[in-house]
């Protein structure tokens, strides 16, 4: 390995370092302020050692798994930007239960979000499919704990144990799936990198011979598990229901993130796209999802559960950006430049309203502040916290003004193009039934309630920490929604080489 | 030496990677969920296995490493959360803790 690629590689050294020396820090300096500030400090600094991989082009081969290119680098920097998010937040959700005699410094939990931010760094990183297995296994299992992790304490929550479990066996189950698809494509093809199945697929058309076919149905219906697309979807909403606030955030935002960019790339790379049998399943994937999530959406009351049918429905939307591939009518990097922005407004509002969330949950409670009758009155007397979520929820719904709109524009624009009419029509029709329940938790907020909250308790005024963090991202969102034009440059520079 | 035909090597995988999907979907003991997990890892091992002797490469047996590696770390996370389970409900019973439903 040349001087040049270790320093391609640079951020991901410096996350696993992170992850190690966070680890040391838990053994030998328990503190919860300590801990969480070598975390953040560990992200920040990843976050910079972004800028000094050196020119890497079109894209740097490091070995035959890892590419850094400017696609990777750009992803790599909005995960971990959400990873440190989480970070923030994750403070004050800890802190809250500290005082009680059974306080344990939750420790763990950050060394997890740091092995985790790894799993995503080298899955948007990879073009092979050992390094796929390799990041999504870091990122799977270090979420498996994350899910479960409050099912420890004394009063403990069943939910996170039964989430953890749900989540392990139905994960695990997926993850079989996909690999089982990869170990058929490499029996019958002989090759693991994406580029060179690319380039037989490209010689051999269309896909005959059942193992190549079973091959890459398991591979497509693994990834859409972890993408929870309808039929799919079955755990989300118990593991988003069960599992800390915070790590649900994680879920919905970098992993799906992280799995949905390594999906573009293996779709586009290996050529997958131009195969007839992976379009027409994955068409009657994103009908179902847009269609499904939204309308099960309608009959929840519990806030986490509305938002993991809604997520059904916008991996739903973006799977129409990969569908309009074939066509070719639309180029790659336009393809690209949707799905980044979709990903950035999906990451920065879903990231807002469970950081809303956060910030009135208590992680010694038997649940999180997650039913919409908690949330009655939330107008009257935290408005701020009400206008964040209110935004996040407009945003999630697709209004303009914010990030949401330009970026479901974008997949309308897309659909459109790329003549595909039936996947256009339900997305519309899914983002009509969607702005039903968006706007039932919103005008519930608004509702004026004298008694006391049902929860039996008053909020707690909100930290600096996380009124600061709420703030930015409620201002991202706005001013993404206003005036996109210099994300949409950066989304631009950046796409699969 | 008589080389097997790699078709059988892939048809006993499927085979074995059926009857695990097969168990997890109908135990309701969950140390046996967790076992059925593992046959359907193994299952995956042999096709690789077969997959990289078929092309003549190493590949297949990185590949076979990194599942057994895959294998250990979720069992161990399984039993963990196994015992957490058991402590707290007395059963392995995976029916007895699914409260959440819609």
């Amino acid at each position: 390995m040349t001087a040049e690629q270790l320093q391609a590689l640079l951020p991901i050294i410096m996350m696993a370092s992170t992850s190690v020396i966070v680890m040391l820090v838990v053994a030998f300096i328990p503190r919860h302020s300590v801990i969480s500030s070598v975390t953040v400090l560990g992200f920040i600094l990843t976050f910079a050692s972004l800028s000094w991989t050196g020119e890497v082009g079109q894209g740097l081969q490091v070995t035959p798994l890892i590419v850094v290119d400017r696609f990777a680098l750009f992803y790599s920097a909005l995960l971990l930007l959400a990873s440190l998010v989480i970070t923030l937040l994750s403070f004050n959700y800890f802190t809250k239960g500290s005082g009680s005699e059974n306080q344990v410094e939750p420790g763990e939990f950050y060394i997890l979000l740091t092995t985790a931010t790894l799993g995503a760094m080298v899955l948007v990183s990879s073009n092979h499919f050992a390094s796929l297995f390799v990041g999504m296994e870091l990122l799977g299992i270090s979420l498996y704990v994350l899910v479960a992790y409050l099912s420890h304490y004394r009063q403990g929550r069943q939910g996170s144990l039964e989430a953890g479990l749900k989540y392990l066996v139905l994960s695990g189950v997926a993850s079989a799936i996909l690999l089982f698809g990869i170990a058929l494509l490499y029996a019958e093809f002989g090759v693991l990198g994406f580029g060179q199945l690319g380039a037989l697929w490209s010689n051999i058309g269309a896909l005959n011979g059942i193992y190549a076919m079973a091959g890459l149905g398991l591979l497509l219906a693994g990834i859409c598990f972890k993408l929870s697309l309808i039929p799919f979807h079955m755990w989300t909403p118990d593991v988003y229901e069960g599992a800390p606030v915070m790590a649900t955030a994680y879920i919905a935002t970098i992993s799906k993130g992280a799995v949905f960019v390594l999906f573009l790339r293996f779709f586009m790379v290996s050529g997958a796209f131009m195969q007839e049998m992976a379009n027409n399943l994955l068409i009657l994937i994103a009908i179902a999802s847009m269609l499904g999530g939204n309308l099960l959406a309608l009959m929840q009351s519990n806030v986490s559960r509305i938002l993991a049918y809604s997520s059904i429905a916008h991996m739903g939307y973006l799977l129409v950006v990969l569908l309009v591939a074939n066509t070719g009518n639309v180029p790659v990097s336009t393809i690209s430049e949707s799905v980044g922005f979709y990903l950035v407004a999906y990451i920065i509002t879903t990231l807002g309203a469970f950081g809303v969330m956060a910030v009135r949950s208590n992680m010694l409670d038997t649940r999180d502040t997650d039913q919409v009758a908690d949330y009655k009155g939330l107008f009257w007397h935290s408005p701020w916290l009400a206008s964040v979520l209110t935004g996040m929820l407009l945003s999630l719904a697709g209004m303009p003004l914010t990030a949401g709109f330009i970026a479901k524009f974008y997949i309308i624009t897309m659909g459109v193009e790329g003549l595909k009419w039936l996947l256009v029509s339900t997305l519309i029709i899914g983002s009509a039934i969607g702005l039903y329940y968006y706007i039932r938790i919103i005008i519930v907020m608004f509702m004026r309630h004298d008694e006391e909250p049902i929860t039996g308790k008053r909020d707690r005024a909100v930290s600096t920490i996380d009124g600061l963090v709420l703030a930015a991202l409620a201002g991202v969102l706005i001013w993404l929604g206003v005036y996109p034009g210099p994300m949409i440059g950066v989304i631009q520079a950046a796409f699969p080489g | 030496m008589i080389a097997i035909p790699v078709e059988h090597c892939l048809l006993l995988s499927v085979m074995l990677f059926c009857l695990g999907l097969l168990g997890v979907l109908v135990r309701r003991n969950i140390i046996f969920v967790l076992m059925s997990m593992e046959i359907m890892l193994n299952a995956i091992g042999l096709a690789f296995v077969s997959g990289g002797a078929r092309w003549g490469q190493a590949d297949g047996q990185v590949m076979f490493l990194l599942v057994i590696t895959l294998a250990a770390a979720e069992v161990a996370i399984g039993l963990a959360l196994v015992l957490q389970l058991y402590q707290r409900y007395r059963t392995l019973d995976i029916e007895t803790i699914s409260k959440m439903k819609g």
